[in-house]
C-alpha cells in the first residue's frame, strides 16, 4: 500500500503494447511523476484494490477486461481516481462512451506527446485543486438546507436522511459552486474547472449534472432553493437557500 | 461495385416481375381453359335441347344423330355422348398438363434465378461487412505502432537525451517500423489467401531446412532477451508443401511463440519434429503466457487478442496464426493449439502429409 504522498504523483499506465507503454512511462518519469505499469485490465483492477495513484492512463482495447469495463467497475466500487483514456478508436461515439464510463479525458492514438502531457497535467491540476480545496476539516464538509456533504469521502446525507454517493464530477461541481456561494458561476467556468478545455462538446452536460444535484439535495427539485438557474448565464448556489 | 449492385438489384427485380407474369399467365390460362370447357358444355347443352326439339317435332333419332353426332338420344332424351364427353375432358386435362409443365418449368427457372441473385447479393453484403471490419481492425492495428513511433520521435525532439537513451529510442522506432512492415506483409498475405490468389506448389520440402532458415533469422531477435530457442528437427523429414509457404508458416508460428514468451519476461521456445502414420508433425512448445483451453480455436481467427503479448506485442499483428491456418489448409495439413491455461505456456502442433524422400 502506497502512502498518500507517493500516490499523489503516481500515474498508473495500463497499456498492453510494450513499446507504447515504455514511451509513455519514460516521458511521465521525465516529467517527475512516479509510474506503475500493467498490461491488462484484470491485473490493473486487482492492483487498484490495494494500491492508489493520482491518475490512470488507460488503453481501451485491452485483452480480457477492456478499458471501458475497467473504468465502469472502478466507479461502481467507489474508486474516483481520474482516468485518461488512450485509444486507437477516436470516433465521437467512442469518445462519448469513454466519458460515460467515468473517464475524465480521452486521447486518440497516435497522439502528440505535448498534448498528452498537457492533458495529464490538466487532470492532475483539477484534482490537486479539489484535494487542497477539501483539505481542512472546514472545507471538507458542506452543510446546507439540512444536507451534509463530505467532499473527501464523496458521500453525503440528504435532508431526508438518505445516504448519497457522489460521483467525482458531482462533488467537483458542488465544490466549485460552494467556493463561490452566492455568486453567479457560468456554465463555461464549471466546464473549465471540472472537465477541462475541450473534453465535452456542450454546456448541456453541466445542466444535466445540476439536475442530478437538485434531485439529491433539493426538497422540491422543480422549485430549487439552493441550486438556482441564472437564465442565459449559469448557476448560483445559496447555502441558506432562497427565501 | 455500386454499378454492379444496381445491375444485380435490377436483374432481381426483372426476374421477380417475370415470375409474377408467369404466375399471372398460368392463372389466366387456367381460367381460359375452364371458360372454354364451360362454353363447350353450354354449346353441347344447346345441341341437346335442339335434338330434343327435333325429336319432339317427329324427326327420327337416326336423322337427329346424323345432324348432331356428339349428342346421344335415348327414349326421347338427348345428352352429350360419352365419347364427346371423354374428348372434352381429355382436352381440358391436356391443356392443364401443358400449362402445368410449361408454367412450372418457367417458374422453377425463375425461382432458381431469384435464388442465385439473392445469394450473390447476400454474399456481397457479407463481403462488404467483412471488408469494413477488416479495415477497422487493420487501421486499429496500425495506430498502435504509429503512436509508439510518433511518441519516440517527439521524445527525441522534446528532450535532451543521453546517447544510450537515444539508442534505445532508435531501436524502438526501428522495431516499430519492422512491425508495420510485417503487418503490411501479413495483411497482403492474408488478403491473397482469403481471395484464393495463391498458386502454391506441392513438392517435397525438407522441414529441417525451413526451420533452420527461420531460426537463423530470429536468432538476432532473441539476443539480449531472456529467451532460449531450441530446435530438435532431424534432417530427412520431408513434407509435401510449397517451400515459400512453409517458411511463412514456420516463421509465423515461431514469431507467435516468441511474443508469448516475451510477454512474461522470457522463457523457452522448443521446436521438435517427428514422422507418424504417414504424416510429419512439427511441435512448437513455449513457456509463455498461454491461453484458456477453450480459446484454442479462436487463436487462429483474424486479429484475435487473448492476452497481452500474444498478438499485440512488439512483433505481433494478430494475423500470423490466421495465415498459418490458411496455409496449412491449402497444404492439406492442419494446425492445433493447446494450453493448460493462462501462464501455463502453449503447444502448437503442425501436421503435413509426409512426402517421399527425393531420389529414393
Amino acid at each position: 500500500m502506497s502512502t498518500s504522498a507517493e500516490s499523489a504523483r503516481r500515474v498508473l499506465v495500463v497499456e498492453d503494447d510494450p513499446h507504447l507503454a515504455a514511451g509513455v512511462l519514460e516521458n511521465l518519469r521525465a516529467e517527475g511523476y512516479e509510474v506503475a505499469h500493467l498490461a491488462d485490465g484484470q491485473a490493473a483492477l486487482e492492483w487498484l484494490q490495494s494500491e492508489r495513484c493520482a491518475l490512470i492512463v488507460l488503453d481501451v482495447m485491452l485483452p480480457g477486461l477492456d478499458g471501458f469495463a475497467l473504468c465502469h467497475t472502478l466507479r461502481d466500487q467507489g474508486n474516483n481516481t481520474p482516468v485518461l483514456f488512450l485509444t486507437a478508436r477516436g470516433d465521437p461515439a467512442d469518445r462519448v462512451r469513454g466519458l460515460e464510463a467515468g473517464g475524465d479525458d480521452y486521447l486518440a492514438k497516435p497522439f502528440h506527446l505535448k498534448e498528452f502531457l498537457l492533458r495529464v497535467r490538466a487532470i492532475l491540476k483539477r484534482w490537486d485543486w479539489y484535494r487542497s480545496a477539501s483539505a481542512s476539516a472546514a472545507t471538507a464538509q458542506l452543510t446546507f438546507g439540512g444536507n451534509e456533504v463530505d467532499f473527501r469521502a464523496f458521500r453525503a446525507r440528504a435532508w431526508n436522511g438518505e445516504a448519497q454517493e457522489l460521483t467525482e464530477k458531482e462533488a467537483m461541481i458542488l465544490k466549485v459552486l460552494a467556493e463561490h456561494a452566492g455568486e453567479i458561476v457560468s456554465r463555461e467556468d464549471l466546464l473549465e474547472r471540472v472537465w477541462g478545455y475541450d473534453v465535452y462538446p456542450s454546456t448541456r452536460t453541466v445542466d444535466n449534472f445540476i439536475l442530478r444535484l437538485r434531485k439529491r439535495f433539493e426538497r422540491d427539485p422543480a422549485n430549487p432553493r439552493h441550486f438556482l438557474t441564472v437564465w442565459g448565464v449559469g448557476y448560483r448556489f445559496l447555502v441558506e437557500g432562497e427565501p | 461495385m455500386k454499378a454492379a449492385r444496381v445491375f444485380q438489384l435490377t436483374a432481381l427485380a426483372l426476374v421477380v416481375i417475370s415470375a409474377a407474369t408467369v404466375g399471372w399467365w398460368l392463372y389466366d390460362a387456367h381460367t381460359y381453359a375452364v371458360e372454354k370447357m364451360q362454353a363447350a358444355r353450354a354449346l353441347y347443352a344447346g345441341q341437346a335441347r335442339a335434338a330434343e326439339a327435333l325429336l319432339a317435332a317427329g324427326v327420327p333419332e337416326t336423322r337427329v344423330h346424323e345432324l348432331l353426332p356428339d349428342i346421344t338420344v335415348a327414349q326421347g332424351h338427348a345428352a352429350l355422348s360419352a365419347q364427346a364427353d371423354g374428348e372434352l375432358r381429355a382436352e381440358h386435362a391436356r391443356r392443364h398438363r401443358q400449362y402445368a409443365w410449361e408454367g412450372g418449368f418457367f417458374l422453377l427457372a425463375l425461382a432458381a434465378c431469384i435464388a442465385v441473385i439473392a445469394r450473390a447479393l447476400r454474399a456481397e453484403a457479407r463481403v462488404l461487412e467483412e471488408q469494413d471490419d477488416f479495415l477497422a481492425l487493420v487501421s486499429h492495428q496500425f495506430k498502435t505502432p504509429l503512436a509508439s513511433l510518433q511518441l519516440s520521435l517527439e521524445t527525441m525532439a522534446l528532450r535532451p537525451l543521453e546517447p544510450e537513451q537515444a539508442r534505445v529510442l532508435i531501436e524502438r522506432m526501428l522495431a516499430d517500423l519492422a512491425r508495420m512492415e510485417l503487418m503490411v506483409t501479413q495483411i497482403l498475405e492474408s488478403v491473397r489467401l482469403e481471395r484464393g490468389r495463391v498458386d502454391l506448389r506441392s513438392e517435397p520440402v525438407e522441414l529441417a531446412g525451413a526451420v533452420a532458415r527461420v531460426l537463423a533469422a530470429l536468432a538476432e531477435r532473441v539476443q539480449g532477451q531472456r529467451i532460449t530457442l531450441e530446435s530438435d528437427v532431424a534432417p530427412g523429414l520431408y513434407v509435401r508443401a510449397d517451400p515459400l509457404a512453409l517458411d511463412v508458416i514456420v516463421r509465423n508460428i515461431l514469431e507467435n511463440a516468441l511474443a508469448a514468451v516475451a510477454a512474461v519476461g522470457g522463457g523457452s521456445v522448443a521446436v521438435s519434429a517427428r514422422a507418424r502414420d504417414g504424416e510429419i508433425e512439427l511441435t512448437v512448445r513455449d513457456s509463455g503466457v498461454g491461453f484458456r483451453p477453450a480459446d484454442g480455436a479462436r487463436l487462429f481467427e483474424k486479429f484475435t487478442r487473448l492476452h497481452p503479448g500474444r498478438g499485440s506485442s512488439a512483433y505481433g499483428t494478430g494475423l500470423g496464426l490466421y495465415i498459418v491456418r490458411r496455409l496449412m489448409q491449402l497444404a492439406e495439413g492442419r494446425v492445433t493449439a493447446e494450453s493448460s491455461g493462462v501462464g501455463q505456456g502453449a503447444r502448437f502442433v503442425l501436421t503435413w502429409p509426409a512426402a517421399a524422400v527425393p531420389g529414393t
